[in-house]
């Protein structure tokens, strides 16, 4: 099965760029957006299959940057990725159509299962469609 | 009627009963009344039948006329609520962007050029803006969502890791509030074929509702069993106040809320009820008195592939 083409927006960049490099290492073509801004440019240019998008980011939030991901890519699944749970933005993001919410840290094999998960719905939307 | 059966019968007699008896659709008299009649009691026999299915016929389209407007009236109250429900959600921000966008006029009068502190305000305000435009768009969002006739897309997963993943969402704020979530996760659960997303969403609905249930402190469990048939069961439970028995029905009507204004727009349980619907699975409530509410979803083994809207 081939794999995803996966965006990881994270302001943190430490985390951001790890996070790049363990992906790749595994066959993932991987990219990194430092805000949500930068995210949506870089999806004006390229199509991605997945993204990874941190919830609490400075200027244009994890939230906002979904709605707006979403409005131009509905076909992109996104993982919501936050280091501080909030019960107001999981609904929020769940209801704009993320495909998931998960708590930092997250184990590899888990973000892995993650990704392959929506990468297939995307395909199976794909197919249907 | 067969009070009205006579011991010896004049012909005469025997006739107006006769055809009294038909009338009120004894069939039985029928046979016997003809033929103490005779040919010309005959004549007026049918006429009683013909009489009688007149008025069933009648009876029946009255029966059925009143039942559409039942119907009607009904669906109208039903679309009433549903409106008054819209207006409300989209009224509050509306009136908030007039505030906003008069302010803002008021900044932008002359002279020019503005000072550094007005343009600020003024961005201000136009994010202000942009919230509120937003949280209408939200709104209307879901309400389609509610509409649409939308196909889930099925794969295969595991019940319990969805609803875990959602429980530790909510693990947090939960305990802030006191709150136990007391998770019970069936080992021995089939794989379930679901949209994984939809059903994330429904869960953390229910989740979040049972959070809002027990303010103040209590109990939320959520527990998965195997279900008839090789489906799968998730049940929420809280040690909340419970669902008056009024309510209970109306419970995932679209925008029917019992919570103070501003607190969720009353439509987390209707989409969860819609999703579970699309899903081929089964949502219910229960509020046995004193126990707090529970809520009961049952997937079926193989989700129909178009389940019916």
């Amino acid at each position: 099965m081939d794999k995803a083409k996966v965006l990881v927006v994270d302001d943190e960049r430490d985390l951001n760029e790890t996070l790049v490099k363990r992906l790749k290492r595994r066959g993932y073509e991987t990219q990194s957006a430092f805000d949500g801004l930068e995210a949506l440019a870089v999806l004006a240019g390229e199509p991605f299959d997945v993204i990874v998008l941190d919830v609490k980011m400075p200027g244009m939030d994890g939230i906002e940057t979904l709605r707006e991901i979403k409005k131009r890519h509905p076909r992109i699944e996104v993982l919501l990725l936050t280091g501080h749970a909030s019960v107001e933005s999981g609904v929020q993001g769940m209801s704009m159509g993320a495909n998931d919410y998960l708590i930092k840290p997250v184990e590899i094999e888990d973000l892995l299962k993650a990704i392959n998960q929506a990468y297939e719905r995307k395909r199976l939307a794909t197919e249907n469609a | 009627m067969p009070q009205k059966t006579p011991e010896s019968a004049s012909p005469s007699r025997a006739l107006a009963l006769a055809a009294c008896a038909l009338a009120l659709g004894a069939p039985l008299l029928s046979g016997w009344a003809g033929m103490a009649a005779g040919a010309g009691a005959a004549g007026c026999v049918l006429y009683g039948r013909w009489k009688w299915a007149k008025l069933v016929r009648q009876g029946k389209a009255q029966r059925d006329a009143l039942r559409d407007r039942l119907l009607q009236s009904q669906k109208l109250a039903a679309i009433g609520e549903v409106a008054a429900g819209i207006a409300h959600e989209i009224n509050n921000p509306l009136a908030v962007i007039t505030q906003e966008t008069e302010w803002m006029e008021h900044l932008l009068a002359p002279p020019l050029p503005m000072s550094e502190q007005t343009y600020s305000a003024v961005r201000q305000g136009l994010k202000d803006v942009q919230a509120q435009v937003n949280r209408c768009a939200d709104i209307t969002h879901s309400l389609l969502s509610l509409a649409r006739n939308w196909t889930p897309i099925l794969q295969p997963v595991d019940l319990n890791t969805l609803a875990e993943d959602m429980a530790k969402l909510v693990e947090l704020e939960a305990r802030q509030r006191n709150v136990t979530l007391d998770r019970r996760y069936a080992p021995d659960l089939p794989e379930a074929l679901l949209d994984p997303p939809l059903m994330r969403q429904a869960i953390l609905n229910l989740l979040v509702n049972a959070l809002h249930a027990v303010e103040g402190g209590g109990v939320i469990s959520m527990a998965t069993a195997p279900g008839p048939e090789g489906g799968c069961i998730l049940r929420v439970a809280d040690t909340g106040p419970g669902i008056p028995e009024q309510n209970i029905s109306r419970i995932f009507d679209p925008f029917f809320t019992t919570k103070a204004p501003g607190k969720g727009t009353g439509l987390g349980l209707a989409i969860t009820h819609r999703i579970i619907d699309r899903l081929g699975g089964t949502i219910t409530a229960e509020s046995p008195p004193g126990k707090g509410a529970v809520f009961t979803i049952s997937l079926p083994p193989t989700p129909a592939k178009e389940p019916q809207p």
